[in-house]
């Protein structure tokens, strides 16, 4: 069951990754991803930066929790998970975006199976 | 209304004054259809079995040239079309998709238009002409690049190599999309697209938003037929059933027969037999039934495009342009062998169906659909001359040229006089009465045009375009020609080529089959030193020795498609590396 639970998180955290990575080597095909355009100027400075950080630093913190196998870690990237899906209600309930039930559904998933690991994984 | 625009308002007012006399000298609409990939012998009127009842008839009415030639591959000869000059010297020499890395640092080895050649349409809309698009560019697609920013006010374009003829769909996949323009902007294809009768369908809509303004019109019309996917409605192809039961050996022979005939080559031209060509007796009947279809879907493909060209001659026809319209129809090289003929190989279906497509027999030249002609058809497609596309053999230099419209003042029905892609750009600036650019061109040197007008020749003023002195060269990723009288200096490097310099006569021998350089050794080396001198002239770059257009074209096409995703692959590998040293640290 362990064993399970830390292949999926690990894919998770690989997802994350490669995600992040991919906003530096290929914005254009990375945002289109995502269901936007690459914007342009500073606009797609900050773009870049923060989406593909926003993923990168996800993805990173998976797998500290991973090798440190302490909770707080799990815990880390599961608020980041659960912040974008609270985000993504407030902009479908505020803001007239689309409501996304894809992506927040993901989001929870993901935050909720951090959260479960933390639980069975860390050993502090 | 500012001055020009009173000046043209002046000039036509004084135009309507003068009446028929002013009115006559008015510059003819000009339509340049160019076919891609189309063999030498694909129409009615050069010996082809395909009904072309339009292509016949602009044939009849006009001129047929039976010995122009043109780049044995897209880009360049597109680039040579519109400019008048060496592709050498306008960017063009080579597809961009196959030029090697080294060449391309060179500034003319980019492979898309440079700024420094003017197209025959910015030269025309300065003319007061309009000037529409409808088809391929494969020129460059940045925007400054593309033919709404290279002359035609009006646009509909596909910038890549080619692309699916029945949606919106890249048909090799270097491409991430179809790369399809309006008017500069990127668009989408409507759903009951097909290629030609849109391409056809636009240009018609283009023409009659402007006709009530009396200005005359060039309208460029590059089809998509016949470059692969080769892709046909039913009704055009289902013609064709039974037509080539017999296979390509004896297309070739009837294609050489009818071309003997109608007087395209001379009574004793002859004929090689490619290495390439298959035997057609060691196929089994269920394959040779399956390459006959090929070749059923590609003959709809020609018959479509001639009957939706029909349309658009009709329409003019319809609304009373037609009498003072010049018609120039050609191909933008010889016939496309690629595909092979081993298309039901494991490898080759499984290829296919990962790009979406399928080459399976009862649905081929529908929509879905993969379909080529391959290398023994093309030969037939081609004949009866040697090589095809990507090759300087004359099946891939030469191809038909048909002239027609009144305004031409046509004085012959059909000339052998060696022509090349580079004479119609001056040829269509001599009927609108229009000036090559003397060295500038928008406030920047230019290069300057090497064709010439054709029009002294249709007129009966002259028997040839060049003097028996006079050379044309010609290279194309190391194939390579020089023409001068009537002789031509050849080489084709392999796979299909043997790298050798070879003489032809291609006036008593268009099928290139006796090799003269033995028995005219002065001539030959002569010949040579010609090229070399034409090459140093030119900057022509040396391609390397172990160069390979198809292996060149692959290693670009996955350099240029698959880059980010090596390096996105390396990266991760690199920032997981460190969690990967510290898990098995602490598990030591």
């Amino acid at each position: 069951m362990n064993t399970v639970l830390k292949v999926l998180v690990v894919l998770a955290g690989l997802f994350f990754v490669v995600m992040g990575l991919r906003w530096a080597v290929d914005p254009a095909g990375a945002a289109a991803t995502l269901g936007m355009p690459l914007l342009e100027g500073a606009a797609r400075s900050s773009q870049m930066a923060d989406i593909g950080v926003f993923f990168l630093a996800g993805g990173l913190f998976i797998f500290t929790a991973v090798i440190t196998a302490r909770r707080s870690w799990y815990h880390v990237p599961a608020l980041i998970m659960f912040g974008a899906a609270i985000y993504r209600l407030i902009a479908w309930l505020f803001h007239d975006a689309a409501f996304v039930v894809d992506g927040i559904a993901v989001e929870v998933i993901v935050g909720s199976l951090l959260l479960f690991a933390g639980a069975r994984l860390a050993r502090d | 209304m500012n001055r020009v625009g009173v000046w043209r308002f002046v000039a036509l007012a004084l135009a309507l004054l003068a009446g028929p006399r002013l009115a006559a000298a008015t510059p003819p609409n000009i339509v340049l259809v160019l076919a891609d990939d189309l063999g030498f012998s694909d129409l009615a009127p050069y010996g082809s079995e395909i009904d072309t009842p339009t292509l016949g008839a602009l044939a009849r009415e006009g001129i047929r040239f039976t010995n122009y030639h043109t780049a044995a591959s897209c880009a360049p000869t597109r680039g040579m079309l519109l400019t008048g000059v060496d592709s050498h010297r306008n960017g063009v020499p080579n597809i961009p998709e196959t030029i090697s890395p080294q060449q391309q640092e060179h500034a003319n080895y980019r492979g898309t238009l440079g700024h420094n050649v003017v197209t025959v349409a910015s030269l025309l809309q300065d003319a007061g002409y309009h000037t529409y698009m409808a088809g391929k560019w494969h020129l460059g697609q940045t925007p400054d690049l593309l033919p709404f920013r290279r002359g035609f006010e009006r646009t509909v374009t596909m910038a890549d190599s080619g692309a699916d003829n029945w949606e919106q769909k890249a048909y090799i996949p270097i491409y991430p999309r179809a790369n399809w323009y309006a008017d500069g902007e990127r668009t989408t294809l409507p759903g009951d697209f097909y290629s030609s009768r849109f391409l056809v369908d636009k240009m018609i809509e283009f023409i009659d938003a402007n006709a009530a303004d009396g200005r005359p019109f060039f309208a460029y019309l590059p089809f998509q037929a016949v470059h692969i996917p080769v892709q046909a409605p039913a009704a055009f192809r289902d013609k064709y059933q039974g037509v080539y039961d017999a296979g390509w050996t004896e297309l070739r022979k009837q294609r050489l027969a009818r071309a003997r005939e109608l007087g395209i080559v001379p009574p004793d031209a002859g004929m090689v037999t490619m290495s390439t060509t298959g035997d057609w007796a060691s196929y089994s009947p269920e394959m040779q039934r399956y390459h006959a279809r090929r070749m059923e879907v590609y003959a709809g493909m020609v018959d479509a495009m001639d009957h939706h060209l029909g349309r658009l001659v009709e329409h003019l026809k319809r609304i009373g342009r037609y009498q003072d319209t010049v018609f120039i129809f050609t191909s933008d090289n010889g016939s496309e062998a690629s595909g092979g003929d081993d298309v039901r190989s494991l490898g080759m279906r499984l290829a296919l169906r990962l790009n979406d497509y399928s080459n399976d027999y009862d649905t081929l030249g529908e929509q879905g659909s993969f379909n080529s002609i391959g290398p023994s058809f093309a030969s037939a497609a081609a004949g009866p001359l040697a090589f095809y596309k990507f090759y300087a053999g004359e099946g891939g230099m030469r191809v038909p040229l048909i002239m027609a419209g009144a305004p031409l003042l046509l004085e012959r029905q059909q000339t052998d006089a060696f022509a090349y892609v580079t004479d119609i750009t001056p040829t269509i600036l001599a009927l609108a009465d229009v000036s090559a650019p003397p060295g500038r061109y928008g406030g920047r040197p230019v290069e300057p045009m090497v064709g010439r007008s054709l029009l002294p020749l249709l007129r009966a003023e002259s028997d040839r375009v060049y003097g028996p002195d006079e050379p044309i060269g010609y290279e194309l990723a190391g194939n390579a020609a020089l023409f001068l009288g009537d002789y031509k200096l050849v080489r084709n490097r392999p796979p299909v080529g043997d790298d050798q310099w070879h003489l032809y006569n291609i006036v008593t021998d268009p099928g290139e089959t006796r090799d003269l350089a033995g028995q005219m050794p002065q001539r030959f080396e002569r010949m040579q030193a010609l090229y070399e001198q034409y090459a140093v002239d030119n900057g022509v770059l040396p391609v390397s020795p172990d160069y390979d257009q198809a292996s060149q074209g692959v290693y670009n096409a996955l350099k240029e498609r698959f880059t980010p995703q090596i390096l996105l692959l390396v990266l991760t590998f690199l920032v997981l590396l460190p969690f990967w040293l510290f898990y098995r640290y602490r598990r030591a």
